[in-house]
């Protein structure tokens, strides 16, 4: 598309069928694409060091796989994706969002304490329900998974609810 | 070792992907969760039906592994509004997070490691939630191609209704031509 969209962004059907072809190829060579059992992965290799009894003794360790997995190898190689894509971009990156700063003002503190529990949340979620964006709607719709549907509409739902409270009109 | 790579690989792609379309700036994550950004929910909804059409091919050859979460009522939906409002809060994803982490976002290196207490504290809880909230209301692996024969009618059903949110967000999202 030749108009004036001079945005470095990519157009949303390239971007979506790229983006699916990672995703039937990870189906086809490991299985369900998976974000949040990462986090599992990287503190149960974590606690295996520090404290080996309690990670044999506490049954969601034992539902996922340690350091060393298609997992953990998973999320990493996503750190490193999002580190090539971003040295390669020409808009410089962040650490408060402008959206945050022109309300909140540019305090890193406060957007760090915010995005600190927002993680918490989302992996506290995630770890309930099994699964997140990628794992549960996007893993699980893909498969037409009931579950994937349900969590899917309400995540949207919720987050919608959330930012317009914070952010106001 | 192979698994390891091929995971490494595939994050990697994914990982680039997912900035190039900016579901790695919190700022463009905000504004799509204020229904003013319809890129990102758009791309994220055509990538599923693409993705299930994938996922149905792949069935057909007999490639892959396929292994479609259970629905717990109570559990599966109380876990979607405390993401939903984590979400809303961070403007970033467990695998989103990681990227933008990647990319050197501050705010996202405080998701990822806000995203290992909630996992500490979710997996130190476990025995006691998962029996409390998940189990009672466990409904099963239950998918639409399971009782809607034969498969290809629930993908096509699939389809329609995800093309539908596409064309609503188009119509609802009120874009904000401002962005860059």
């Amino acid at each position: 598309m030749m108009h004036e969209n001079k945005s470095p962004y990519w157009n949303l059907y390239p971007a979506a069928a790229a983006l699916a072809g990672v995703i039937v190829f990870i189906f086809a060579t490991f299985g369900p694409p998976a974000s949040s059992s990462g986090f599992v992965s990287t503190l149960k290799g974590f606690f295996q060091a520090v404290l080996p009894d309690y990670v044999a003794a506490k049954e969601h360790y034992q539902l996922i796989p340690g350091p060393g997995s298609w997992l953990m190898a998973f999320v990493l190689g996503m750190a490193i994706g999002g580190f090539i894509a971003g040295r390669s971009f020409p808009i410089p990156v962040r650490d408060v969002p402008e959206i945050w700063e022109r309300k909140f003002g540019p305090s890193r503190f406060r957007r760090y304490a915010t995005a600190f529990l927002g993680g918490f949340l989302i992996l506290f979620g995630s770890r309930m329900a099994g699964g997140c964006t990628l794992g549960l709607f996007i893993s699980g719709s893909a498969q037409m998974a009931v579950s994937g549907l349900y969590f899917g509409a309400l995540i949207f739902v919720a987050a919608i609810f959330t930012a317009k409270f914070i952010y106001g009109k | 070792m192979d698994k390891v790579l091929l995971g490494l690989l595939s994050g990697i792609a994914f990982g680039f992907i997912i900035q190039r379309i900016g579901a790695t700036n919190a700022d463009k994550m905000a504004k799509a969760h204020l229904m003013i950004e319809p890129q990102i929910p758009q791309f994220m909804l055509l990538t599923v039906i693409l993705s299930a059409i994938g996922v149905f091919g792949l069935k057909l050859a007999g490639v892959g592994r396929f292994l479609p979460l259970p629905t717990s009522i109570l559990a599966t939906g109380v876990a979607a509004v405390i993401f939903g409002i984590g979400w809303g809060l961070t403007g970033y994803c467990p695998g989103t997070c990681w990227a933008a982490a990647g990319e050197g976002r501050g705010d996202a290196i405080a998701t990822l490691v806000g995203g290992l207490a909630g996992t500490a504290v979710f997996a130190h809880f476990h025995e006691t939630l998962v029996p409390l909230l998940y189990a009672p209301t466990n409904i099963g692996q239950i998918t639409l191609d399971a009782w809607l024969k034969p498969p290809v009618f629930a993908l096509i059903l699939l389809a329609i209704v995800f093309s539908g949110g596409i064309m609503a967000i188009g119509k609802i999202w009120k874009k904000d031509e401002s962005l860059p």
